[in-house]
Protein backbone atom coordinates (compact mmCIF):
# COMPACT_ATOMS: atom_id res chain seq x y z
CA UNK A 1 0.00 0.00 0.00
CA UNK A 2 1.30 3.54 -0.72
CA UNK A 3 2.05 6.09 1.83
CA UNK A 4 0.46 9.27 2.36
CA UNK A 5 2.16 12.59 2.34
CA UNK A 6 1.02 15.51 4.82
CA UNK A 7 2.49 18.98 4.27
CA UNK A 8 2.31 20.94 8.06
CA UNK A 9 2.07 24.32 7.42
CA UNK A 10 0.64 27.49 8.57
CA UNK A 11 1.84 30.66 6.44
CA UNK A 12 3.14 32.82 9.53
CA UNK A 13 6.19 31.67 11.11
CA UNK A 14 6.42 30.71 14.92
CA UNK A 15 3.18 29.31 15.40
CA UNK A 16 4.28 25.71 16.13
CA UNK A 17 4.65 23.87 12.64
CA UNK A 18 8.60 22.47 13.62
CA UNK A 19 7.04 21.65 16.88
CA UNK A 20 4.06 19.78 15.51
CA UNK A 21 5.68 17.86 12.77
CA UNK A 22 8.22 16.39 15.47
CA UNK A 23 5.63 15.42 18.17
CA UNK A 24 3.04 14.40 14.96
CA UNK A 25 5.88 11.98 13.84
CA UNK A 26 6.57 10.37 17.00
CA UNK A 27 3.03 9.78 17.78
CA UNK A 28 2.27 7.79 14.15
CA UNK A 29 5.32 6.15 15.03
CA UNK A 30 4.43 5.14 18.42
CA UNK A 31 0.92 4.06 16.25
CA UNK A 32 3.07 1.63 14.49
CA UNK A 33 3.83 3.21 11.42
CA UNK A 34 6.45 3.39 9.62
CA UNK A 35 7.34 7.55 9.56
CA UNK A 36 9.56 9.88 7.84
CA UNK A 37 9.97 13.50 8.80
CA UNK A 38 10.98 16.16 6.17
CA UNK A 39 12.18 19.05 7.32
CA UNK A 40 11.69 21.63 3.83
CA UNK A 41 13.05 24.76 5.57
CA UNK A 42 16.46 24.81 3.21
CA UNK A 43 18.87 26.95 4.55
CA UNK A 44 17.46 27.12 8.20
CA UNK A 45 17.15 23.72 9.12
CA UNK A 46 15.99 23.19 12.61
CA UNK A 47 13.66 19.89 12.68
CA UNK A 48 16.89 18.14 13.50
CA UNK A 49 17.37 20.03 16.80
CA UNK A 50 14.03 19.71 18.12
CA UNK A 51 14.66 16.02 17.79
CA UNK A 52 17.72 15.66 18.86
CA UNK A 53 19.55 14.18 15.81
CA UNK A 54 21.32 17.49 15.42
CA UNK A 55 24.63 15.19 15.06
CA UNK A 56 23.70 12.27 13.03
CA UNK A 57 23.44 14.57 9.61
CA UNK A 58 25.23 13.20 6.82
CA UNK A 59 23.26 13.79 4.06
CA UNK A 60 20.11 15.67 3.61
CA UNK A 61 16.86 16.64 1.51
CA UNK A 62 18.74 18.13 -1.22
CA UNK A 63 20.88 15.55 -1.86
CA UNK A 64 18.57 12.83 -1.71
CA UNK A 65 15.78 14.45 -3.92
CA UNK A 66 18.97 14.86 -6.64
CA UNK A 67 19.87 11.51 -6.28
CA UNK A 68 23.19 12.19 -4.96
CA UNK A 69 22.86 9.73 -2.66
CA UNK A 70 19.74 7.18 -1.80
CA UNK A 71 16.96 7.50 0.31
CA UNK A 72 18.07 4.88 3.44
CA UNK A 73 21.35 7.10 3.30
CA UNK A 74 19.97 10.49 4.34
CA UNK A 75 17.14 9.36 6.40
CA UNK A 76 18.05 9.25 9.84
CA UNK A 77 16.30 6.79 12.01
CA UNK A 78 15.36 8.25 15.67
CA UNK A 79 17.15 5.73 18.60
CA UNK A 80 14.13 6.16 20.47
CA UNK A 81 10.93 5.53 18.61
CA UNK A 82 10.85 2.62 16.15
CA UNK A 83 10.20 3.39 12.77
CA UNK A 84 10.85 6.95 12.66
CA UNK A 85 13.01 8.68 10.36
CA UNK A 86 14.49 12.17 9.83
CA UNK A 87 15.34 13.73 6.57
CA UNK A 88 17.06 16.93 7.40
CA UNK A 89 17.12 19.85 5.53
CA UNK A 90 20.49 21.21 3.71
CA UNK A 91 21.64 24.83 5.91
CA UNK A 92 24.22 25.56 2.94
CA UNK A 93 21.73 25.42 -0.36
CA UNK A 94 18.91 28.21 -0.33
CA UNK A 95 15.16 27.44 -1.10
CA UNK A 96 16.07 27.29 -5.13
CA UNK A 97 17.97 23.89 -4.44
CA UNK A 98 14.88 22.18 -5.01
CA UNK A 99 11.79 22.92 -7.40
CA UNK A 100 8.13 21.28 -7.53
CA UNK A 101 9.06 18.69 -9.99
CA UNK A 102 12.10 17.72 -8.10
CA UNK A 103 9.68 17.53 -4.89
CA UNK A 104 6.77 15.45 -7.12
CA UNK A 105 9.75 12.75 -7.78
CA UNK A 106 10.76 12.63 -4.56
CA UNK A 107 7.59 12.27 -3.02
CA UNK A 108 7.27 8.68 -5.30
CA UNK A 109 9.79 7.59 -3.63
CA UNK A 110 8.89 8.18 0.05
CA UNK A 111 5.13 7.17 -0.49
CA UNK A 112 6.59 3.75 -1.34
CA UNK A 113 8.91 3.35 1.67
CA UNK A 114 6.78 5.82 4.44
CA UNK A 115 3.17 4.94 5.80
CA UNK A 116 3.33 8.77 6.66
CA UNK A 117 5.56 11.11 5.24
CA UNK A 118 5.50 14.64 6.98
CA UNK A 119 6.90 17.57 5.44
CA UNK A 120 7.74 20.85 7.46
CA UNK A 121 7.23 23.52 4.99
CA UNK A 122 8.93 26.72 5.82
CA UNK A 123 6.83 30.22 6.69
CA UNK A 124 5.63 32.29 3.79
CA UNK A 125 4.05 31.16 0.29
CA UNK A 126 7.41 31.46 -1.98
CA UNK A 127 9.19 28.64 -3.00
CA UNK A 128 9.66 26.85 -0.28
CA UNK A 129 6.20 26.71 0.34
CA UNK A 130 5.38 25.94 -3.50
CA UNK A 131 8.53 22.70 -3.50
CA UNK A 132 6.80 21.34 0.24
CA UNK A 133 3.00 21.42 -1.33
CA UNK A 134 3.87 20.39 -5.08
CA UNK A 135 4.72 16.72 -3.42
CA UNK A 136 1.79 16.67 -0.75
CA UNK A 137 -1.38 14.49 -0.89
CA UNK A 138 -3.03 16.20 2.27
CA UNK A 139 -2.53 19.40 4.23
CA UNK A 140 -2.51 20.06 7.92
CA UNK A 141 -2.29 24.25 8.61
CA UNK A 142 -1.33 25.28 12.19
CA UNK A 143 -2.63 28.73 13.18
CA UNK A 144 -2.69 30.40 16.87
CA UNK A 145 -5.54 31.92 17.92
CA UNK A 146 -3.69 35.36 16.89
CA UNK A 147 -5.31 37.64 14.48
CA UNK A 148 -2.11 37.30 12.29
CA UNK A 149 -2.17 34.02 12.62
CA UNK A 150 -5.44 33.71 11.18
CA UNK A 151 -5.21 35.76 8.34
CA UNK A 152 -1.96 34.21 7.31
CA UNK A 153 -3.40 30.86 7.57
CA UNK A 154 -6.78 31.63 5.58
CA UNK A 155 -4.35 32.75 3.14
CA UNK A 156 -2.54 29.58 2.76
CA UNK A 157 -5.84 27.64 2.99
CA UNK A 158 -6.57 29.89 -0.49
CA UNK A 159 -3.39 28.39 -2.13
CA UNK A 160 -3.77 25.09 -0.92
CA UNK A 161 -7.32 24.87 -2.22
CA UNK A 162 -6.47 26.22 -5.52
CA UNK A 163 -3.82 22.88 -5.57
CA UNK A 164 -6.91 21.26 -4.82
CA UNK A 165 -5.45 19.86 -1.19
CA UNK A 166 -8.83 20.01 1.23
CA UNK A 167 -6.66 20.92 4.49
CA UNK A 168 -7.65 20.21 7.80
CA UNK A 169 -6.73 22.33 10.80
CA UNK A 170 -4.75 22.53 14.24
CA UNK A 171 -5.32 25.38 16.52
CA UNK A 172 -2.37 25.66 18.70
CA UNK A 173 -1.02 27.77 21.63
CA UNK A 174 -4.39 27.62 22.98
CA UNK A 175 -4.37 29.66 26.58
CA UNK A 176 -8.15 28.63 28.09
CA UNK A 177 -7.76 31.70 30.95
CA UNK A 178 -7.33 34.39 28.68
CA UNK A 179 -9.84 32.89 26.25
CA UNK A 180 -12.38 33.13 28.96
CA UNK A 181 -11.68 36.25 29.94
CA UNK A 182 -11.99 37.57 26.06
CA UNK A 183 -8.25 38.43 25.54
CA UNK A 184 -7.33 35.54 23.22
CA UNK A 185 -9.88 34.50 20.11
CA UNK A 186 -11.95 31.32 20.99
CA UNK A 187 -11.13 27.93 18.96
CA UNK A 188 -14.78 28.69 17.46
CA UNK A 189 -13.53 31.75 16.64
CA UNK A 190 -10.71 30.58 14.51
CA UNK A 191 -12.94 27.73 13.29
CA UNK A 192 -15.52 30.44 11.90
CA UNK A 193 -13.11 32.50 10.19
CA UNK A 194 -11.10 29.72 8.55
CA UNK A 195 -14.28 27.11 7.76
CA UNK A 196 -12.03 24.38 7.85
CA UNK A 197 -12.15 20.68 9.01
CA UNK A 198 -10.58 21.03 12.58
CA UNK A 199 -8.58 17.79 13.87
CA UNK A 200 -7.12 19.39 17.20
CA UNK A 201 -6.50 21.69 19.87
CA UNK A 202 -3.90 22.06 21.64
CA UNK A 203 -3.10 23.81 24.76
CA UNK A 204 -0.28 26.45 25.46
CA UNK A 205 2.37 24.16 27.49
CA UNK A 206 5.97 25.02 28.77
CA UNK A 207 6.94 21.62 28.74
CA UNK A 208 7.28 21.78 24.66
CA UNK A 209 9.91 24.32 25.49
CA UNK A 210 11.68 22.13 27.24
CA UNK A 211 11.28 19.02 24.78
CA UNK A 212 12.37 21.07 22.10
CA UNK A 213 15.63 22.37 23.74
CA UNK A 214 16.02 18.99 25.09
CA UNK A 215 15.40 17.63 21.21
CA UNK A 216 12.89 15.30 23.13
CA UNK A 217 9.36 14.82 21.25
CA UNK A 218 6.79 16.39 23.64
CA UNK A 219 4.75 13.03 22.98
CA UNK A 220 7.23 11.02 24.96
CA UNK A 221 7.29 13.11 27.62
CA UNK A 222 4.62 11.56 30.48
CA UNK A 223 2.18 14.85 31.71
CA UNK A 224 2.48 17.13 28.61
CA UNK A 225 -0.97 18.09 27.92
CA UNK A 226 0.30 19.44 24.36
CA UNK A 227 2.04 16.10 23.99
CA UNK A 228 -1.27 14.72 24.82
CA UNK A 229 -3.25 16.54 22.51
CA UNK A 230 -0.67 16.09 19.62
CA UNK A 231 -1.07 12.01 20.38
CA UNK A 232 -4.66 12.54 19.96
CA UNK A 233 -4.40 14.26 16.46
CA UNK A 234 -2.32 11.52 15.26
CA UNK A 235 -5.07 9.14 15.98
CA UNK A 236 -6.91 11.26 13.83
CA UNK A 237 -4.71 11.28 11.01
CA UNK A 238 -4.41 7.44 11.35
CA UNK A 239 -7.91 5.99 10.44
CA UNK A 240 -9.42 7.08 13.47
CA UNK A 241 -11.30 10.53 12.41
CA UNK A 242 -14.14 10.32 14.98
CA UNK A 243 -12.40 10.79 17.65
CA UNK A 244 -13.28 13.63 19.87
CA UNK A 245 -11.97 16.41 20.18
CA UNK A 246 -10.80 17.65 23.68
CA UNK A 247 -11.39 21.47 24.23
CA UNK A 248 -8.44 23.00 26.54
CA UNK A 249 -9.87 23.72 29.66
CA UNK A 250 -7.98 25.65 32.28
CA UNK A 251 -7.83 24.12 35.72
CA UNK A 252 -9.53 26.73 37.25
CA UNK A 253 -12.83 25.90 35.24
CA UNK A 254 -13.99 23.57 37.76
CA UNK A 255 -13.89 25.55 40.77
CA UNK A 256 -15.82 28.05 38.26
CA UNK A 257 -18.32 25.75 37.82
CA UNK A 258 -18.73 24.55 41.62
CA UNK A 259 -18.73 28.08 42.40
CA UNK A 260 -21.69 28.53 39.75
CA UNK A 261 -23.74 26.06 41.10
CA UNK A 262 -23.42 27.70 44.38
CA UNK A 263 -24.66 30.92 43.55
CA UNK A 264 -21.76 32.96 42.78
CA UNK A 265 -19.89 34.67 39.89
CA UNK A 266 -22.37 34.94 37.00
CA UNK B 1 -63.54 59.88 -57.35
CA UNK B 2 -63.37 57.06 -60.23
CA UNK B 3 -60.53 58.86 -62.04
CA UNK B 4 -58.50 60.30 -59.29
CA UNK B 5 -57.63 57.60 -57.30
CA UNK B 6 -56.22 56.02 -60.60
CA UNK B 7 -54.17 58.87 -61.12
CA UNK B 8 -53.01 59.06 -57.91
CA UNK B 9 -52.40 55.45 -56.73
CA UNK B 10 -49.90 55.65 -59.51
CA UNK B 11 -47.92 58.32 -58.76
CA UNK B 12 -48.16 57.22 -54.55
CA UNK B 13 -46.87 53.49 -55.55
CA UNK B 14 -43.59 54.99 -57.42
CA UNK B 15 -41.39 56.57 -54.73
CA UNK B 16 -38.84 58.66 -56.90
CA UNK B 17 -42.03 59.97 -58.99
CA UNK B 18 -43.96 60.75 -55.47
CA UNK B 19 -40.89 63.05 -54.50
CA UNK B 20 -40.85 65.63 -57.47
CA UNK B 21 -44.59 65.91 -57.21
CA UNK B 22 -45.05 69.42 -56.13
CA UNK B 23 -48.81 68.86 -55.48
CA UNK B 24 -50.35 65.91 -54.47
CA UNK B 25 -53.91 64.82 -54.10
CA UNK B 26 -55.42 61.68 -52.50
CA UNK B 27 -58.54 60.73 -50.81
CA UNK B 28 -58.18 59.98 -47.01
CA UNK B 29 -61.50 59.11 -45.77
CA UNK B 30 -64.27 60.97 -46.31
CA UNK B 31 -61.89 64.02 -47.64
CA UNK B 32 -59.69 65.44 -49.53
CA UNK B 33 -55.61 65.17 -48.88
CA UNK B 34 -53.51 67.76 -50.34
CA UNK B 35 -49.74 67.65 -49.38
CA UNK B 36 -47.94 70.58 -51.24
CA UNK B 37 -44.00 70.28 -51.92
CA UNK B 38 -42.13 72.94 -49.62
CA UNK B 39 -40.95 76.03 -51.45
CA UNK B 40 -43.49 75.56 -54.64
CA UNK B 41 -44.85 78.81 -55.33
CA UNK B 42 -48.41 79.66 -55.09
CA UNK B 43 -49.35 80.74 -58.27
CA UNK B 44 -48.12 77.38 -59.31
CA UNK B 45 -49.67 75.20 -57.05
CA UNK B 46 -53.11 76.83 -57.89
CA UNK B 47 -52.86 76.47 -61.50
CA UNK B 48 -52.14 73.07 -60.51
CA UNK B 49 -55.02 72.71 -58.25
CA UNK B 50 -57.16 73.84 -60.42
CA UNK B 51 -56.47 71.46 -63.03
CA UNK B 52 -56.66 68.41 -60.76
CA UNK B 53 -60.15 69.78 -58.94
CA UNK B 54 -61.78 70.33 -62.48
CA UNK B 55 -60.89 66.62 -63.66
CA UNK B 56 -63.09 65.90 -60.44
CA UNK B 57 -65.68 68.13 -61.50
CA UNK B 58 -69.24 67.93 -59.20
CA UNK B 59 -67.08 65.35 -56.60
CA UNK B 60 -64.85 68.55 -55.07
CA UNK B 61 -68.26 70.28 -53.97
CA UNK B 62 -68.91 70.00 -50.74
CA UNK B 63 -65.53 68.04 -50.18
CA UNK B 64 -63.89 68.64 -47.13
CA UNK B 65 -60.02 69.25 -48.14
CA UNK B 66 -56.89 69.12 -45.89
CA UNK B 67 -53.85 71.31 -46.98
CA UNK B 68 -51.12 70.01 -45.83
CA UNK B 69 -47.85 72.49 -46.30
CA UNK B 70 -45.16 70.66 -44.91
CA UNK B 71 -43.28 72.41 -42.44
CA UNK B 72 -42.72 75.90 -43.24
CA UNK B 73 -42.62 79.09 -42.27
CA UNK B 74 -45.99 80.45 -43.82
CA UNK B 75 -47.85 77.29 -43.29
CA UNK B 76 -51.19 78.70 -42.11
CA UNK B 77 -51.32 81.67 -44.50
CA UNK B 78 -50.92 79.46 -47.36
CA UNK B 79 -53.41 76.86 -46.25
CA UNK B 80 -55.74 80.27 -46.01
CA UNK B 81 -55.03 81.33 -49.40
CA UNK B 82 -55.63 78.23 -50.77
CA UNK B 83 -58.52 77.44 -48.72
CA UNK B 84 -60.21 80.97 -49.78
CA UNK B 85 -58.91 79.81 -53.54
CA UNK B 86 -60.63 76.52 -53.82
CA UNK B 87 -64.03 77.29 -51.85
CA UNK B 88 -64.63 80.18 -54.65
CA UNK B 89 -63.62 78.17 -57.36
CA UNK B 90 -64.90 74.66 -56.65
CA UNK B 91 -67.20 74.86 -53.85
CA UNK B 92 -65.76 72.67 -51.20
CA UNK B 93 -67.00 72.47 -47.90
CA UNK B 94 -64.36 73.11 -45.64
CA UNK B 95 -60.55 73.78 -45.95
CA UNK B 96 -57.83 73.12 -43.06
CA UNK B 97 -54.74 71.97 -41.95
CA UNK B 98 -53.78 68.34 -40.91
CA UNK B 99 -54.79 67.60 -37.45
CA UNK B 100 -51.28 67.40 -35.17
CA UNK B 101 -51.09 63.76 -33.62
CA UNK B 102 -51.64 64.95 -30.09
CA UNK B 103 -48.08 64.27 -28.65
CA UNK B 104 -49.28 64.65 -24.83
CA UNK B 105 -51.59 62.06 -24.97
CA UNK B 106 -49.32 59.90 -26.74
CA UNK B 107 -46.61 60.49 -23.64
CA UNK B 108 -48.95 59.98 -20.93
CA UNK B 109 -49.82 56.42 -21.97
CA UNK B 110 -46.22 55.49 -22.96
CA UNK B 111 -45.45 54.41 -19.42
CA UNK B 112 -48.41 52.14 -18.30
CA UNK B 113 -48.20 50.44 -22.05
CA UNK B 114 -44.11 49.90 -21.87
CA UNK B 115 -42.72 47.13 -20.37
CA UNK B 116 -41.60 47.64 -16.84
CA UNK B 117 -37.81 48.24 -17.22
CA UNK B 118 -36.65 44.94 -15.89
CA UNK B 119 -38.47 43.19 -18.36
CA UNK B 120 -35.64 43.13 -20.57
CA UNK B 121 -33.13 44.19 -18.57
CA UNK B 122 -30.08 41.61 -18.53
CA UNK B 123 -28.02 41.32 -15.23
CA UNK B 124 -25.30 43.09 -14.68
CA UNK B 125 -24.40 41.26 -11.31
CA UNK B 126 -22.13 38.95 -10.44
CA UNK B 127 -23.37 36.25 -7.78
CA UNK B 128 -21.18 34.61 -6.32
CA UNK B 129 -21.34 31.43 -3.61
CA UNK B 130 -18.28 30.44 -1.05
CA UNK B 131 -15.42 32.39 0.80
CA UNK B 132 -13.13 34.70 -0.02
CA UNK B 133 -10.16 34.04 1.55
CA UNK B 134 -6.90 36.51 2.70
CA UNK B 135 -4.94 37.59 -0.26
CA UNK B 136 -8.16 36.54 -2.65
CA UNK B 137 -9.45 39.36 -4.58
CA UNK B 138 -12.68 39.72 -7.02
CA UNK B 139 -13.97 42.33 -9.10
CA UNK B 140 -17.13 43.04 -10.78
CA UNK B 141 -17.51 45.34 -13.59
CA UNK B 142 -20.83 45.81 -12.14
CA UNK B 143 -22.76 44.52 -8.84
CA UNK B 144 -21.15 41.80 -6.74
CA UNK B 145 -23.21 39.94 -4.83
CA UNK B 146 -21.53 37.36 -2.14
CA UNK B 147 -23.54 34.13 -0.65
CA UNK B 148 -21.13 33.60 1.84
CA UNK B 149 -18.73 35.44 3.82
CA UNK B 150 -15.31 37.97 2.76
CA UNK B 151 -12.68 37.10 5.59
CA UNK B 152 -10.09 39.66 6.98
CA UNK B 153 -7.57 40.65 4.52
CA UNK B 154 -10.15 39.63 1.57
CA UNK B 155 -10.95 41.92 -1.36
CA UNK B 156 -13.86 42.54 -2.91
CA UNK B 157 -14.25 45.52 -5.94
CA UNK B 158 -17.19 46.10 -7.92
CA UNK B 159 -18.40 49.14 -10.02
CA UNK B 160 -21.60 48.96 -8.79
CA UNK B 161 -23.02 47.79 -5.27
CA UNK B 162 -21.27 45.03 -2.85
CA UNK B 163 -23.45 42.75 -1.22
CA UNK B 164 -22.03 40.27 1.27
CA UNK B 165 -24.82 37.87 2.42
CA UNK B 166 -22.78 36.73 5.30
CA UNK B 167 -19.90 38.66 7.21
CA UNK B 168 -17.86 41.45 5.58
CA UNK B 169 -14.65 41.20 7.47
CA UNK B 170 -12.02 42.34 4.56
CA UNK B 171 -11.96 45.06 2.32
CA UNK B 172 -14.79 46.37 -0.10
CA UNK B 173 -14.92 48.79 -3.02
CA UNK B 174 -17.93 49.89 -4.01
CA UNK B 175 -18.69 52.03 -7.27
CA UNK B 176 -14.89 51.88 -8.70
CA UNK B 177 -13.95 54.10 -10.21
CA UNK B 178 -16.64 56.77 -9.72
CA UNK B 179 -19.67 55.85 -9.43
CA UNK B 180 -20.93 57.62 -5.73
CA UNK B 181 -24.48 56.13 -5.62
CA UNK B 182 -23.34 52.67 -4.82
CA UNK B 183 -23.65 51.00 -1.64
CA UNK B 184 -21.82 47.99 0.46
CA UNK B 185 -23.97 45.71 2.63
CA UNK B 186 -23.29 42.93 4.85
CA UNK B 187 -26.01 41.34 6.76
CA UNK B 188 -22.37 41.32 9.27
CA UNK B 189 -20.71 44.66 8.84
CA UNK B 190 -17.35 44.42 10.31
CA UNK B 191 -14.65 45.44 7.05
CA UNK B 192 -11.31 46.92 7.43
CA UNK B 193 -11.81 49.38 4.75
CA UNK B 194 -14.80 50.83 2.57
CA UNK B 195 -14.08 52.71 -0.50
CA UNK B 196 -17.34 54.38 -2.47
CA UNK B 197 -16.09 56.07 -5.47
CA UNK B 198 -13.15 57.74 -5.14
CA UNK B 199 -14.32 58.00 -1.33
CA UNK B 200 -12.50 55.69 1.71
CA UNK B 201 -13.48 54.83 5.38
CA UNK B 202 -11.57 52.83 7.49
CA UNK B 203 -13.71 50.69 9.63
CA UNK B 204 -14.81 50.54 12.69
CA UNK B 205 -13.76 48.07 15.95
CA UNK B 206 -16.94 48.22 17.50
CA UNK B 207 -19.24 45.19 16.56
CA UNK B 208 -22.59 46.21 15.07
CA UNK B 209 -23.93 43.21 16.94
CA UNK B 210 -27.48 41.67 15.21
CA UNK B 211 -27.80 44.64 12.93
CA UNK B 212 -28.03 44.55 8.98
CA UNK B 213 -25.68 47.89 7.99
CA UNK B 214 -24.56 49.31 4.83
CA UNK B 215 -22.50 52.09 3.86
CA UNK B 216 -23.24 54.74 1.69
CA UNK B 217 -21.93 58.10 0.61
CA UNK B 218 -23.46 61.03 1.71
CA UNK B 219 -21.77 64.72 1.43
CA UNK B 220 -18.27 63.66 0.75
CA UNK B 221 -18.36 60.96 3.47
CA UNK B 222 -18.89 57.61 4.16
CA UNK B 223 -21.96 56.97 6.47
CA UNK B 224 -22.84 53.35 7.84
CA UNK B 225 -26.44 52.90 9.02
CA UNK B 226 -28.65 50.33 9.54
CA UNK B 227 -30.49 48.96 7.06
CA UNK B 228 -33.67 47.75 8.04
CA UNK B 229 -34.45 51.31 10.01
CA UNK B 230 -32.96 53.96 7.07
CA UNK B 231 -34.25 51.70 4.43
CA UNK B 232 -32.99 53.45 1.79
CA UNK B 233 -34.91 52.75 -1.62
CA UNK B 234 -38.32 52.07 0.84
CA UNK B 235 -39.10 55.59 -0.95
CA UNK B 236 -39.01 54.86 -4.77
CA UNK B 237 -42.02 55.34 -6.56
CA UNK B 238 -41.49 52.55 -8.67
CA UNK B 239 -38.98 49.40 -8.73
CA UNK B 240 -35.82 50.97 -10.81
CA UNK B 241 -32.68 48.86 -12.44
CA UNK B 242 -29.77 49.79 -10.58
Amino acid sequence: MEGKTIVITSGKGGVGKTTATASLGAALALEGKRVAVVDMDIGLRNLDVVMGLENRIVFNVVDAAKGKCKLKQAAIKDRRVENLFLIPASQSDNKDALSPELMKQFAKELRREFDFTLMDCPAGIERGFENAVAAADEAIVICTPEVSSVRDADRVIGLLYARSITPKLVVNRIVPAMVEKGDMLSHEDVVDVLSIELIGLVEMDEQVVVSTNTGIPSVLQKGSVAGEAFRRIAMRINGQPELPIAVPQGQKRFWKKVGRKLGFGK
Amino acid sequence: MSKIPEDIARMANNPTFQEKIPVRVKGEGDSLRVTLEPGTPLPFIKEELNRRFEQMKHLAVNARVVIDAGEVEHAEEIVGELGRFLKDTFKVASVSPPARPAPAAAERTAPREAPPPWRYHRTDALVLAGRVRSGQKITARKHLVILGDVNPGGEVVAGGDIIVLGSLCGNASAGQPSHEEAIVLALDFRPIQIQIGGFVAAGSSDSPGKKIEFAHLEGGTILVEDYLQANPFGRLPWPQVR
